[in-house]
This record gives C-alpha cells, structure tokens and sequence, in this order.
C-alpha cells in the first residue's frame, strides 16, 4: 500500500524528473516575467508545469493571441507538452480533487483574455492550501492508495472570497452561465441528408462542455453544433462526438418540412404571449439580444435574415483534455 | 385546416395556464431514445410577456361542454374550436423537441363530450409519445374534473407532472363563477394523485434490490412511475374577493395535506363579458408578484404561514417584500452575527437569499466576512446591512433602526417593466380602487346584488373583510418545528375549502 506522503508541493508533480530543455531559461526569483501558451487548456497547464519546474512566479500567463508585454517584462514562450498538461491535471486531481480539475477545464473555455493568469494564481493557491495531504483522520485511508479525491474535504473552491478564487469563481460561473444559455437557446434546423444542424455565437468557447449533454439527448440523430464566434463544430454522428476547427463551413438545404416547422414554432411563440402582460424587458434579461440572431422565433423582430452558406472543408483537430 | 392554424387556435386557447415548468425529475437519455429530463428543468425560450417556453403548451381540444365565467373557452363564447388528433400532436412535440425548442409537452385540454372521453384523447397521445416513439422528455398533463379513477391512473402513469385546477381560492366562488364544477370534482383527483405517487414511491422502495432476505424476483417489465415529478395546481388571483391571507392558508395547507409541489398563481385577466365577474380593467400583477414572494417564503426559506400574514393584515403589503415585513416585525431577532449565525437565521435576513447564504456557510469557515468579503459574494449588503453585524460591528448607520426607520430603506415598490398594463397600473391606489366613488370604477361588479359579492362592498379593502371573507381556519398548522400530522384534521383539510 502506497501512503500518500505529499511534504512538498512541488512532489505533487514532479514524481519524475523534468527533462532539461535548452529552451528553457532560468529566470532569477523576482524579475517580472510572462508565460506566453497557445491558448488551449494543455499549453495553460503546460506552463503552470513550466512555471513549477522554473521556479518562477510569473505576473501573466497569456495566450499567444492576448500578449501584451510589459515594460521590462521577460517573455517564456511555454511550447504545449501534453505529457505536462497530464501531469498538472494529475497533480490537481490528486491534490485538490477532480471537482477543482473540473472547475479548471471550464473556466479554460473562458474569452476573458486575463483567464490564464487567473487559473494560474487559482492552481497555485490551491496545490498550496491543500498541502500537506493529512490523511490521519480520513475513514478511506487504508483503501484509497493515494489516490484520495478529497472529496469528502472542502476544497480551495470552498474560500470563495480570497483574492486569488474570487475571479476564478467567477470566470467559472461565467462560462458556466453561456453552457447554461448554450442549452436553452441552441436551435436545430433539419438539412438534407438527414443531419441536423445548429448554430450559436457564445461568450466562451462552449462546445466541448455541451456535447455530452446534446449527444446524450440527442443520440438518435446526426448533428453539428457550430459556433460562429470561435469557429469550432461539434460533429455528432452516432458514436463518439468529435470538435472540427474551421473558418467556414457548408451547410446543405433545408428540408421543406423544416420551413413547417419553424413556421408553426414561430406562430406558437407569437400566439403564447399574454398581450396584457407584455414586458419585453423582462423578457431580454432572461434572453440576451446578443443571441437572437440564431434563435428561429426571434430573428424576425431583429429583421436579420438567417446566415447564408458557405463552402469550405473541415479538419479535424484533437483536444485531448476536453474530448469526450 | 392546416396544423400551423390549428396550434395558433390551441395555444391561443391555453396560454392563460401559467404553469409551464419542466421540474422535478431526473430521467438521464437512453442509447436510442430521444430525450432526457433534469430536475432543474430548462427554459427554452421567453415570450414577449418574458414568461419562459419550456414546454409545448396547448389544449388536445378547446370544445368544451362547461360554461366557466372567467375562461376563454366557456361554451357560450364565440370562438374558433379546433382539435388535435392524437398522433398529430404527438409528431408535432417530437419535431418541436428534435430542434431544441421545447422540453416536452404541457397537455390540457377543454371538456368535449364528457371528461372520461377527453382524458381518452389525451391518454392516446401520450401514449403514442411514450410507447411508440419511445419519448423521454417532460409531459405535464392537466386532470380534467370528474374524470374516472381509472382513466386518472393511467394518464399518470404516463406523465411526469399531473395538476389539477383549484380555479378559485373557495368553494363558494367556485360555485358562483364555475357552476359545473363542485369540490368533489377537483378534490378528489387531488387527493387520487397523492395516494398514488406516495403507493407508487413505497412500492419501488420495497422492490430495490437488497433489502429484504426473500428470493428475489424483479418485476418482468418495468412499469412507469406514477406522477413522478408530483403535482401541481392553479389559483385565479383577484376574480373573487378572497384577501391574501385567506389564499396564503390555501396554499399552505394545499403543500400539506395535499403534498403539492407548486401553487400558482394566475392574475385574474378579463376575457370575458360577464355579469358575475369583476368590472374592473386593472390587473392584479402587483399582487400576485407578492403572494409568489410569499409562496417561495414557505417552500424554501421555512417560513410558517402565520408569520407571514396575519387575519389582522389580511393583505401583503404591496411596497415591501413579505420577507423584508417579517424582519421589521421581528427586529427583536436582528441584528445576527454574520459570521456565526445559523443558516436558518441568515436565510431570513433580508437582502440574503438560500443561495448567498449558502455561500456565507461555506466562505466563512476560512475567512472572517466583512463587508468587501459580503459584496463579493453578491449579497445584496445595501439591504441586509441594517440586519447584521460583521465581525462585531454594525454598519446600518444612517437609519434608525425602527420599524419605520427602516421601512423607509426597504421599501421597493415593483419594477415591473415600461409597458403593458403595469404602466397603467391602478397603484397606489390599487387597494382602495375599489372605494374611491363617483369614477367608472366606483362600482367594480356590475351585479353588485348577488348574495357573493354583497352590494357596494370594497371588496379588497383590509377592514370590511368580515362579510365575505371565509373564516379563518380553526385548527392553524404546525408550527415551524412541529412533525407534519400524517393525516388531514378532518372537516378542515383545505383552509376555506
């Protein structure tokens, strides 16, 4: 049996050496620095690995698209390692549980263009208060080999008013707030060849995080979610989903029994309001007017016809951590 | 007649049904079947009167053999009547549901031939849903009055939700307003519901696996749980002169004895022209916003009825939250600690809710909370300051801490949007409406003789209750503390009913 003997936060994940990478630069303690990743959530753990094995503090972590040096700042360009990234999740889940693991592949999706550096400063709290690993009084000791969830503990989401959770939080309740709008307002149209398809423009890079839900609601029928803001497609075709990045895409025709549908959807919508109850600004607190160009019934009171096709080819890309 | 006409007809002729919740069920999606449930249920879109869509509301037919005063349908109004074939509108939910729109279906329908044919219709339908295409999203189907047992069993076993109507807050205004339908009717398919969703609970708890040392035979199919997401019902708001007092101990012992999940509200609307019903034009909403304050006051806050509303006051104030009441009334409670006071007691501070006090519980066994540490868990400290101390300090400064001191910090008339009939809204003057003379609404009923709504009574004002106010219920509920009574005290099993 393995005891779980965590005396330094750096063995969390550092059970094997770091190869030395000629690449990397020592930086002395104190010098403001920038870790520059490719803006997946892999690069992001990858340089929270770097920023653990460098010893160094960083004041950013940026993605690439978001740079912004400073003044006398110097730059790492972290390069994705998925070994890394797999160790960091490793550590966190060991360490922190994998409901805190969870919170940090969410709030990864997040547009807010400071988000690396907010996960950053979260991971490091969060390895630190939850170390070291007292297991003298947990009842799941002598069976959990080391590979305690913590579950049954509070976790560093818990301290939802410290400096370094509270942007975490809520950047997490953000994200989780557009899956949520993601959910409720995403629209299937049926084109031919029996696909259904979907188009959404979210604040956050969403569609990992509703696949599952869509695909298991869902199974019994092809379909593709596009997301028009960040150019990714969620392809569903009857055994696992997969997520294609793409600029443009082509989309077949619609079905005529699709223009019934949504003729009758539409009349539905205008017949279920109660006239002497009209309050329309209740209405878009609840409907944001940034998503009614892709909800069927509301296109017509913006006046904005549908999106037109486009024609382009589709490659597949892989993101390990956020497949399904 | 084409389908799209035919669903403008029938949604038209449900849309005054408030409830439209996909709630209290869990069903997870199944490899080849369409659909799954959460128990939060999913609002799938908003209507310009931003009431939620989340499921397809419409009536299996809006032919109805009843003359209710206060509904659209009543036999005796000149409307176009149509009807949905069953299996047409059971692809019409599939394809709706297929593309995202909806989270299942809200099925009602008007009384045609007679309550056991229409219950046939409807069961039909969900039975094409369920059996055929194997559908697992949400059905809410509505109980007509006077329909049998059996058919009752049936239609609930294939739903998830059921609810029965209560139409009015008593039996006398139901008698006037909606002369077919009697107590019994709506009682008894209430209480059928109950029994069944609790025989059906004890049932499947005895059949789980490994709780008992006998030979183990599971039942060879599984059948379909009775009402799992519970039942829910309807109260007409401001179309006969009940107070709130009287409404709140329906509703109350309506979550008791009856083990109802949901009351509604609905603000009595005028549809019709009719001799019995009010003359009045303003709506209610100000009213029923208040009373749902209320009604979440007792299903999530653990407030007891009589310390929200008392036969002395028998209306909610209409400019301070019925919560935000009770703490002026109890300031001998306040001001609490924030950081050590129990949830029950942090629940009941104004401007904290079950959600931010969650929070407090959990934030503050590692942090000690003050003011900058509250805002940041969205407390609403602007409110709840008056009622709290953080870290021993108290920072409700520049109010008296009075009743009326602070009444005049937390009164907030509703904010009820621009337009409508809010913007016309008879407020303030919305209880003494009805008393003002001399002006088209000095008489409110038209047939201010009938024995109901005795002559030039004010109908809703506070201090001439006592006419036509049903009395107060002799044996009140258990207090907060107190075990719920396993059965109905007898004679008295729904307050006013």
């Amino acid at each position: 049996m393995v005891s779980p003997s965590f005396t330094d936060e750096r063995n969390t994940l550092m059970d094997t050496p770091v190869e030395q990478d000629s690449a990397l630069v020592d930086t002395p303690v104190g010098q403001d620095s920038a870790l520059v990743f490719d803006g997946s959530l892999e690069g992001l753990l990858s340089a929270i690995f770097f920023a653990y094995a460098k010893h160094l503090h960083p004041s950013d972590v940026v993605a690439q698209a978001n740079l912004q040096p400073r003044l006398g700042q110097t730059i790492h360009e972290v390069p994705t390692n998925l070994e890394h990234a797999l160790r960091v999740q490793k550590g966190i889940c060991k360490t922190c549980g994998a409901s805190v693991f969870e919170a940090v592949k969410y709030a990864s999706v997040s547009d807010d263009p400071a988000i690396g550096s907010i996960i950053y400063r979260f991971v490091r709290y969060a390895l630190k208060k939850n170390r070291p690993h007292d297991c003298s009084n947990c009842r799941r000791k002598p069976y959990c080999n080391g590979l305690c969830t913590r579950k049954h503990t509070k976790t560093a989401l818990d301290d939802i008013a410290h400096s370094a959770v509270a942007p975490f939080i809520a950047a997490h309740r953000s994200v989780s707030n557009e899956q949520r709008y993601i959910m409720q307002f995403l629209r299937f149209e049926k084109v031919e060849g029996n696909l259904w398809f979907a188009r959404c423009n979210p604040k956050a890079s969403v569609i990992p995080l509703v696949m599952d839900w869509f695909t298991a609601r869902f199974n019994t029928q092809a379909f593709m979610i596009y997301d028009e803001v960040h150019h990714l497609a969620g392809v569903y075709e009857g055994k696992d989903w997969y997520l294609v990045k793409t600029d443009q895409l082509s989309v077949p025709k619609r079905t005529d029994d699709e223009l019934l549908m949504q003729e009758a959807w539409k009349r539905f919508y205008k017949t279920i309001a109660v006239e002497s109850r009209y309050n329309p600004e209740l209405r878009q607190q609840f409907m944001p007017k940034r998503l009614w160009k892709n909800i069927t019934e509301m296109q017509e009171s913006l006046g904005c016809p549908p999106t037109p096709n486009a024609k382009t080819e589709l490659a597949e890309i892989t993101l390990p951590l956020l497949a399904p | 007649m084409d389908l799209v006409e035919k669903l403008e007809i029938l949604t038209d002729a449900a849309k005054y049904d408030v409830a439209c919740t996909s709630s209290g069920i869990d069903r997870a999606a199944q490899k080849g079947k369409l659909g799954s449930t959460i128990a939060a249920g999913i609002c799938h879109s908003f209507a310009a009167d931003g009431r939620c869509i989340t499921l397809l509301k419409v009536l299996q037919t809006n032919v109805c053999v009843y003359d209710c005063v206060y509904c659209v349908n009543r036999c005796s109004n000149e409307i176009a009547r149509a009807a949905f074939k069953p299996r047409e509108l059971a692809d019409l939910t599939i394809g709706f549901y297929r593309r995202n729109y909806i989270e299942g279906l809200f099925l009602s329908s008007g009384v045609i031939v007679s309550p056991d044919y229409t219950t046939e219709l409807m069961v039909e339908t969900l039975r094409i849903l369920r059996v055929e295409y194997q559908f697992r999203g949400y059905i809410h189907a509505k109980a007509v009055p006077g329909t049998s047992p059996e058919l009752l069993d049936t239609l609930g076993h294939l739903a998830d939700r059921m609810s029965v109507n209560l139409e009015l807050p008593s039996q006398k205004s139901l008698q006037y307003l909606a002369p077919e339908k009697n107590k019994h009717s709506i009682i008894a398919p209430m209480k059928q519901i109950k029994h069944g969703i609790a025989e059906d609970k004890d049932t499947r708890a005895l059949m789980k696996r490994g709780n008992h040392y006998l030979y183990e035979k599971r039942p060879p199919k599984k059948d379909r749980a009775f009402v799992p997401a519970g039942q829910s019902t309807q109260i007409i708001i401001g179309a006969s002169p009940e107070s709130d007092y009287h409404i709140l101990q329906l509703s109350a012992s309506l979550y008791q004895n009856l083990a109802l999940k949901r009351v509604f509200f609905s603000a009595y609307l005028p549809v019709n022209d009719d001799a019995k019903l009010p003359l009045t034009d303003a709506v209610q909403l100000n009213r029923e916003h208040r009373l749902y304050q209320a009604d979440w006051l007792l299903r999530f806050y653990e407030f007891d009825v009589n310390e929200i509303i008392t036969p002395e006051h028998p209306f909610l104030d209409p400019d301070l939250d019925p919560k935000a009441n009770w703490a002026l009334n109890n300031l001998g409670c306040f001001p609490i600690e924030v950081n050590t006071a129990p949830l029950e007691m942090l629940i009941r501070v104004p401007g904290i809710g079950v959600r931010g006090a969650k929070l407090i519980m959990r934030a503050r066994r590692t942090t000690t909370l003050r003011e900058a540490e509250l805002r940041k868990l969205g407390i609403a400290y602007k409110r709840a300051r008056f009622f709290i101390t953080c870290n021993g300090s108290y920072t409700g400064s520049g109010a008296d801490f009075s009743r009326e001191g602070l009444r005049a910090h937390l009164a907030a008339p509703i904010e009820g949007g621009k337009h409508g009939r809010r913007a016309d809204r008879a407020l303030p003057g919305q209880m003494s409406l009805f008393e003002s003379s001399g002006t088209q609404t000095s008489r409110l009923f038209k047939n201010a003789q009938t024995p109901l709504f005795g002559a030039r009574e004010p109908l809703f004002a506070a201090r001439e209750k006592e006419a036509v106010l049903p009395q107060p219920p002799q044996k009140l509920p258990a207090p907060l503390n107190g075990a719920k009574p396993l059965k109905e005290p007898a004679g008295m099993a729904l307050a006013g009913w």
